[in-house]
């Protein structure tokens, strides 16, 4: 950036002099602040509350489930014994003499971190690039607008949910009689993740080509950070403050908390933020500082169907969700071996008890099963809503302006999510197999572990035809697919927890699954389930070819 | 098959608001029809009825001799269209896009999109979300043109090409006319209808005002007459089909002419000893602003001629 000023010397008469600034680089920044806030509305509070709501409801299980000292100490032991539950959850700050807040945080911390982060990134970029990405932003900049007033705002606005979520959060940890002092330190540490990743976001969506590189870059840093910070948890200490988010759990609350580990945070988010106001300077609206590369000029022979434009459009995502499945459900297996230390703990035992009639750890592999489906659920539901914003985007118009069946195209992307939720669950099977035999050495549930994935497979292809007959009824009323995520999230995660009536369970299909390897197969809810998923799928296109599209 | 579109009483609504409300076109095969209307006419809903993605609630639509919305499949083997607002998936190329169209649609011809992608200057390598909306429309249109369909929908196909563009594209038209297919074109711009299309139908509020030739439209209307006359044409005013008559600082008059009392008034004219006369038959822009605009002149309105007599001399 030039830095031109009134005392400068340079010659008056060269072409036109670059000034660094624009007389009013904020101009109506409160009007664009108010305006997201308005575009939010909806969205805001439904992070918010659904965020402080999911740790409310960790904090809760935790506290229920480790009331006295000797729960504790069986629990500190565990976390501790193993490298591989430290990278999964973190160092274990507090567990040398284990109170209920060192607990909690050890459960939910790591989670919360990477959770804002997502959140930060994704409305960041929402905010900014994928404007500029609409020609919405064109409308906004040629009105008397800063041009700094669209990025600072979406900063602030961001910066604002994160708040609220951060505050939600040490009240929900104080109402669970938890110190007021940790509390704090809990919510300071989520806001200064926050802010750093504010700050990640504010740099690459200046930098990458387009909205989407923008999202994926920040999302490869935030997990770039997360390896990081458990290969230095596992054991070699030092690396765990080269990651944020290693840093923030630092801060230790509840456990003598260290409040100077703060500082470093706050000063890197603003470093970040600084960096990506100064880039915004350099750069063109809708254009990021790496250009977009050139396609190809013919497409390739296999682009030839609605599928296979699904499959092009969806494969990056499905990568990296089938990266995530396959990383967690390794990690699972290598722990697995240990959940019999757990069952020193009555309300664990308990816990396992009622869910399977085999071992203890063939019922925590079956409720490892359970975890991946819940985890898949989200790519399930996400590729089929992309019939949503195809449709919305108009894009679903001249497809169906030529000789494709309405069918046809509902199955694209219906059928990325199926065979993409079968293959996820598939690889999470193996590789949580294969985890528990490179600890243990026993191959034999390396094929149970894979038939257990692929029956919850099933319960994903229901949700994907529940989601698919939503969207043949209404395209934009089809969000709502999301809630059934949400449910059998609750009902898998927090049945106990919450004393849920058995009706309520009986909605999620996971629930009469066999829980297997703890269970045996059980042919009969499979093929119900089956007749299920196949009658909503004949629903949705009956729905489909009914309504207008586009 | 004679009639490759037929639209009759056709309703269609959204909630309160009446999209359609009893539209009627026809459209003859191998003829290119324009279709007017001001925005929020009831256009692309038409078009988008034609396509069978919407469902009209009442009337019928015959599409080259089927029902779009239950033979919609079949049907769209024989047309090619160009929505109004082209909008691509940003991380394919246009290459690729116009490709995968083709391959839909079934019948690819390399050559001709290799050539239609030339003749438009069209770079098939970018990635769609670096077009501009004219090169996005580039893409719609080199999409629906290399094709074999036998008729082509386009929704105002030339927003946002520039004037070199839209002539590659008014040639191409003529070539795809001249392979016998047929063209339905809604448009904005009334020179580009009117250099292209055989008849026109202009619609408003869903339903249709005008519809035919533009030598029909003409012969419903008026023609206004400038003339210069050696004695003041008194007592023209009250001639039938006679309208808005006046003088101009110059001394020449300007009347409307009802095209069914020319003849007349010709005559009437005359006696005033003509000593120049200039006679124009209305612009499709002036048939168009008639419909839409109480206070032009070219129907039903005692209104003064336009501001700008030297325009008519």
């Amino acid at each position: 950036m030039s830095t031109l000023t009134a005392g400068d010397t340079t010659s008056p008469t060269q072409a036109a002099p670059r000034q660094a600034r624009q007389p009013e680089p904020l101009a109506r920044f409160w009007t664009q602040l108010r305006f997201m806030a308005r575009r939010d509305r909806v969205r805001g509070p439904v992070w918010v509350v659904s965020f402080v709501g999911l740790v409310a409801a960790s904090a809760a299980s935790v506290v229920g489930l480790y009331s006295t000292p000797e729960d504790l100490q069986s629990y500190a032991t565990v976390a501790q014994a193993n490298a591989a539950i430290k990278a999964l959850t973190g160092p274990g700050y507090g567990l040398d003499a284990p109170t209920q807040g060192a607990v909690v945080m050890n459960e939910v911390s790591l989670y919360t971190y990477v959770a804002i982060a997502l959140m930060c990134i994704f409305m960041l970029v929402r905010h900014t690039r994928a404007e500029e990405e609409t020609d919405r932003a064109e409308l906004v900049r040629a009105a008397p607008v800063g041009r700094y007033a669209t990025l600072a705002a979406a900063i602030t606005w961001v910066f604002l949910l994160s708040l609220a979520i951060s505050v939600g959060n040490s009240i929900v940890m104080v109402a669970f009689g938890l110190s007021a002092g940790g509390s704090l330190a809990y919510g300071a540490a989520t806001l200064a993740t926050a802010w750093v990743f504010i700050g990640v976001a504010a740099v690459t969506a200046q930098v990458a080509a387009s909205a989407r590189a923008s999202l994926s870059m920040a999302g490869s840093v935030l997990g770039f950070f997360f390896l990081v910070r458990a290969v230095g948890d596992m054991g070699n200490g030092w690396m765990t403050w080269l990651s944020p988010i290693g840093v923030a759990q630092a801060i230790r609350p509840f456990a003598d908390e260290r409040w100077w580990v703060l500082p470093p945070l706050v000063v890197l988010g603003t470093a970040l933020v600084v960096a990506g106001w100064m880039l915004m300077g350099r750069r063109d609206l809708g254009a990021g500082l790496m250009s977009q590369r050139p396609g190809p000029a013919e497409a390739s022979e296999s682009l030839d169907s609605p599928f296979a434009l699904a499959v092009r459009l969806q494969r990056a995502s499905a990568t990296g969700w089938l990266a995530g499945i396959t990383i967690i459900a390794f990690f699972m297996g290598l722990v697995a071996d240990q959940a019999d230390a757990f069952a020193d703990n009555e309300a664990i035992a308990e816990l396992f008890a009622q869910s399977g009639q085999g071992t203890i750890t063939e019922t925590f592999l079956a409720t490892v099963v359970l975890m991946l489906a819940l985890f898949a659920s989200g790519f399930t539901v996400a590729a089929v809503l992309r019939l949503r914003s195809e449709e919305i985007a108009v894009r679903a118009e001249p497809i169906l302006a030529t000789p494709v069946d309405r069918r046809s195209w509902l199955w694209s992307h219906l059928g990325v999510s199926v065979i993409g939720s079968i293959v996820l669950m598939l690889s999470g099977g193996l590789m949580t197999g294969l985890g528990y035999y490179a600890v243990t050495g026993d191959p034999d549930q390396l094929l149970a572990l894979t038939g257990a994935s692929a029956t919850m497979a099933v319960g994903l292809i229901v949700l994907a035809t529940f989601t698919a007959a939503l969207f043949g009824l209404s395209a934009r009323r089809s969000i709502f697919a999301w809630s059934s995520v949400a449910l059998v999230l609750v009902v898998g995660l927090l049945a106990e927890t919450l004393s849920l009536p058995q009706w309520v369970r009986n909605v999620s299909p996971f629930e009469h699954l066999p829980a297997m390897p703890a269970a045996s197969f059980d042919l009969v809810p499979v093929v119900i389930l089956l007749i299920v998923a196949v009658a909503l799928e004949a629903f949705a296109v009956f729905a489909l070819r009914r309504r207008d599209v586009g | 098959m004679d009639t490759a579109i037929a639209i009759e009483n056709v309703v269609k609504t959204f909630g309160a608001t009446r999209a359609l409300d009893g539209l009627n076109v026809e459209v003859s095969t191998g003829e290119v029809h324009g279709y007017l209307g001001p925005n929020g006419a009831g256009k692309s809903v038409t078009i988008r009825t034609l396509l069978g993605l919407l469902r009209h609630d009442s009337g019928t639509v015959r599409l080259l001799g089927g029902d779009p919305w239950f033979d919609a499949v079949d049907l769209h083997h024989r047309i090619a269209y160009v929505p109004g607002d082209v909008s691509l998936w940003p991380n394919l190329s246009g290459g690729e896009i116009i490709d995968y169209f083709g391959r839909l649609r079934g019948d690819l011809d390399t050559a001709k999109r290799d050539d239609l992608i030339e003749r438009f200057e069209l770079d098939p390598t970018k990635k769609s979300s670096t077009y501009s909306k004219g090169n996005r429309q580039k893409v719609a249109l080199v999409t629906a043109l290399s094709s074999n369909a036998e008729l082509l929908l386009l929704d105002e196909p030339t927003a946002g090409l520039d004037p070199l563009m839209e002539t590659v594209f008014q040639s191409a038209i003529a070539e795809a006319v001249a392979e016998g297919r047929t063209v339905f074109l809604s448009s904005h711009i009334l020179a580009e209808v009117e250099k292209l299309c055989d008849r026109v139908t202009i619609i408003r509020n869903g339903r249709t005002v005008l519809s035919g030739t533009l030598d029909d439209l003409r012969t419903t209307t008026r023609t206004s007459i400038v003339a210069a006359t050696g004695r003041p044409p008194d007592g023209l005013a009250d001639e039938p089909g006679v309208h808005s008559v006046h003088t101009d600082e110059a001394g020449h008059v300007h009347v409307q002419v009802d095209n069914a009392q020319l003849a007349d008034v010709m005559r009437v004219l005359a006696s005033f000893e003509i000593i120049s006369l200039v006679s124009q038959p209305p612009t499709l822009e002036e048939l168009f602003l008639a419909e839409y605009d109480v206070s032009t002149p070219v129907r039903n309105a005692q209104m003064p001629a336009p501001a700008d007599p030297e325009a008519r001399l």
